[in-house]
């Protein structure tokens, strides 16, 4: 039992990091219906701003918070400048091409640049340690990515239920023409959506540098495609529902790791896999009401 | 005393694309009328709509709405001039609450007090959108949509409202429904271009009317003239010869 809660605990930091990075995810899949392999790049450029922030540069951890954050919008602003805003409304399928696109480009940039070792991803002394509850450990830095979780997920609840910002995205995501001609500039307000998508990939990008520690030119890879399982788990546009998702995922696939035999860990992307097919085949709309038709 | 125009749409062609619909036209909206086009399905009605809204790509001609040249602008910049469009076939926001598509409507209110004001107007026209209010939009039926269509057009206080169908599908006591809010909402000053297929309801309705055939003005004239006409119901049908 004592097993089993440790491994609950310890997934909550990785779900936490895979939450922030599908709500991002979601919002520009639900509002310009954009399946975004570009996000993972946003998310890897995020961290190692902040790498190179705080390991090279020896400025203090806020700093390599503003470059995390600064890094993400810039490049995914560019990204949505030349990949995204030519194309669309052409359709779904060649904004997915250009995302694939821009996401290759962008990493083996980076890659060539700056090579693809891990690199150390220094923690400030405050995340450093645990509480020991009983036989338990509670990691300070895992307790750190979900209050923050926590409180991103009512910030962003609120904006999209409450605001009028919020109204107008989820109005642009039904029917862009109708929304514009209520007055609502849908170009300012997709601009805002990218930045505030790529404001969480930097989040994200952040945690898993705080979390695992090291960071890499190939680390957004695999979390891009968790946060699109996550997102449709939680139905396209449901910032609530891509967070939970990403939960689901990241706690499912580390219980299954936990209780598998030893040589069989390298399944553990398999969860996620099982979950998305399961879903395609049960319930494509997702566990929660999607918020475009 | 000669009206002064609110719209003038001068000899314009448009379309989609390389595909012109619209083929000359000109229209005028003078402030405070309702001006109605005729025309069976397909002659270019809505895309005239959709032309002043600057969806459409204009190959000749200009929109001068109260002395502005409309064709530069996006569509957003136009409405804020205070043009507001209820679209064929309602458009709610299925994804939203009655008051959330009452509330997107009045995207370009920034006074809390003017907001409140227009939302007490429109729920004293549709006590049904106040009594549902936190209802998913799609739970209405169809003569609800059209009211919470009309409703949403009227959350942004336009001066000149841009109608599509607003009987479509509806049953005829809801049509006259319609019609008297019409009525309504002109007698608070709002100027109106209305489009129906309900040629009765419309010229009823309205101080001035066109006919519209194949992307073109085929007959325009005062309602009472319009109504005289025999060939009003000629062409209106499609089998008249012009």
């Amino acid at each position: 039992m004592e097993y089993f809660i440790q491994q609950l605990f310890t997934a909550l930091g990785y779900g936490s990091a895979l939450a922030v990075l599908a709500a991002g995810y979601t919002m520009t899949f639900g509002i310009i219906g954009l399946v975004n392999f570009a996000h993972g790049e946003v998310f890897m450029i995020g961290a190692l701003a902040a790498y190179f922030i705080i390991q090279v540069a020896m400025l203090p951890f806020w700093a390599g918070i503003i470059a995390a954050l600064a890094g993400s919008v810039i490049i995914a602003l560019m990204i949505e400048r030349v990949a995204f805003k030519p194309v669309r409304g052409v359709g779904m399928i060649t904004l997915f091409i250009t995302s694939l696109g821009a996401s290759t480009v962008l990493r083996n940039t980076t890659i060539l640049l700056f090579n693809d070792r891990l690199k150390k991803f220094p923690r400030p002394n405050f995340l450093e340690g645990a509480y020991k509850l009983g036989n338990l450990f509670i990691y300070k830095r895992i307790v750190f990515v979900v209050l923050i979780t926590i409180l991103i997920c009512i910030m962003l609840v609120f904006l999209v239920k409450k605001t009028k910002i919020g109204i107008a995205m989820r109005s642009i995501s039904y029917n862009i023409n109708i929304a514009q001609t209520l007055g609502i500039n849908t170009e300012m307000v997709i601009i805002i959506v990218f930045m505030i998508s790529a404001s969480l990939a930097g989040i994200s990008g952040l945690f898993w540098g705080i979390l695992f520690g090291s960071v890499q030119a190939s680390m957004g890879a695999l979390p891009v495609v968790y946060a699109f399982i996550a997102s449709i788990l939680g139905g396209v546009g449901n910032v609530l529902g891509a967070i939970i998702g990403g939960y689901i995922i990241a706690i499912g696939s580390s219980l299954l790791v936990a209780y598998l035999p030893l040589d069989l860990v390298g399944f553990k992307p398999l969860f996620a896999w099982v979950i998305f097919f399961a879903l395609l085949i049960i319930k494509p709309s997702g566990l929660f009401r999607a918020n475009i038709k | 005393m000669i009206a002064k125009p609110i719209l003038e749409v001068k000899e314009v062609i448009a379309g989609y694309g390389k595909m012109s619909v619209l083929n000359n036209i000109s229209i005028r909206v003078n402030q405070g009328e309702v001006v109605t086009l005729l025309g069976s399905n397909g002659v270019g009605k809505s895309t005239t709509l959709k032309t002043i809204l600057g969806q459409t790509d204009i190959k000749q001609g200009e929109i001068i709405y109260k002395g502005i040249n409309l064709l530069a602008l996006k569509t957003y910049a136009i409405a804020a001039l205070g043009i507001s469009y209820c679209p064929e076939g309602r458009q709610i926001f299925g994804n939203l609450t009655i008051k959330e598509n009452l509330i997107s409507g009045a995207y370009l209110i920034k006074s809390k007090q003017k907001f409140n004001e227009n939302l007490e107007q429109v729920y004293n026209l549709f006590p049904i959108l106040k009594e549902r209010k936190n209802q998913l939009s799609t739970s209405l039926s169809g003569g609800e949509q059209e009211m919470l269509s009309i409703a949403r057009a009227l959350m942004g206080s336009p001066d000149l409202l841009l109608l599509d169908e607003p009987s479509l599908g509806l049953a005829p006591k809801l049509v006259d429904l319609i019609s008297e809010i019409i009525r309504n909402i002109n007698e608070t000053g709002v100027s109106i271009l209305l489009i129906e297929q309900n040629a009765k309801l419309a010229l009823d309705n309205a101080n001035y009317g066109y006919l519209m055939r194949k992307g073109a003005i085929a007959l325009e004239g005062t309602a009472e003239e319009l109504l005289k006409t025999d060939r009003v119901k000629d062409i209106y049908l499609g089998i008249g010869k012009v």
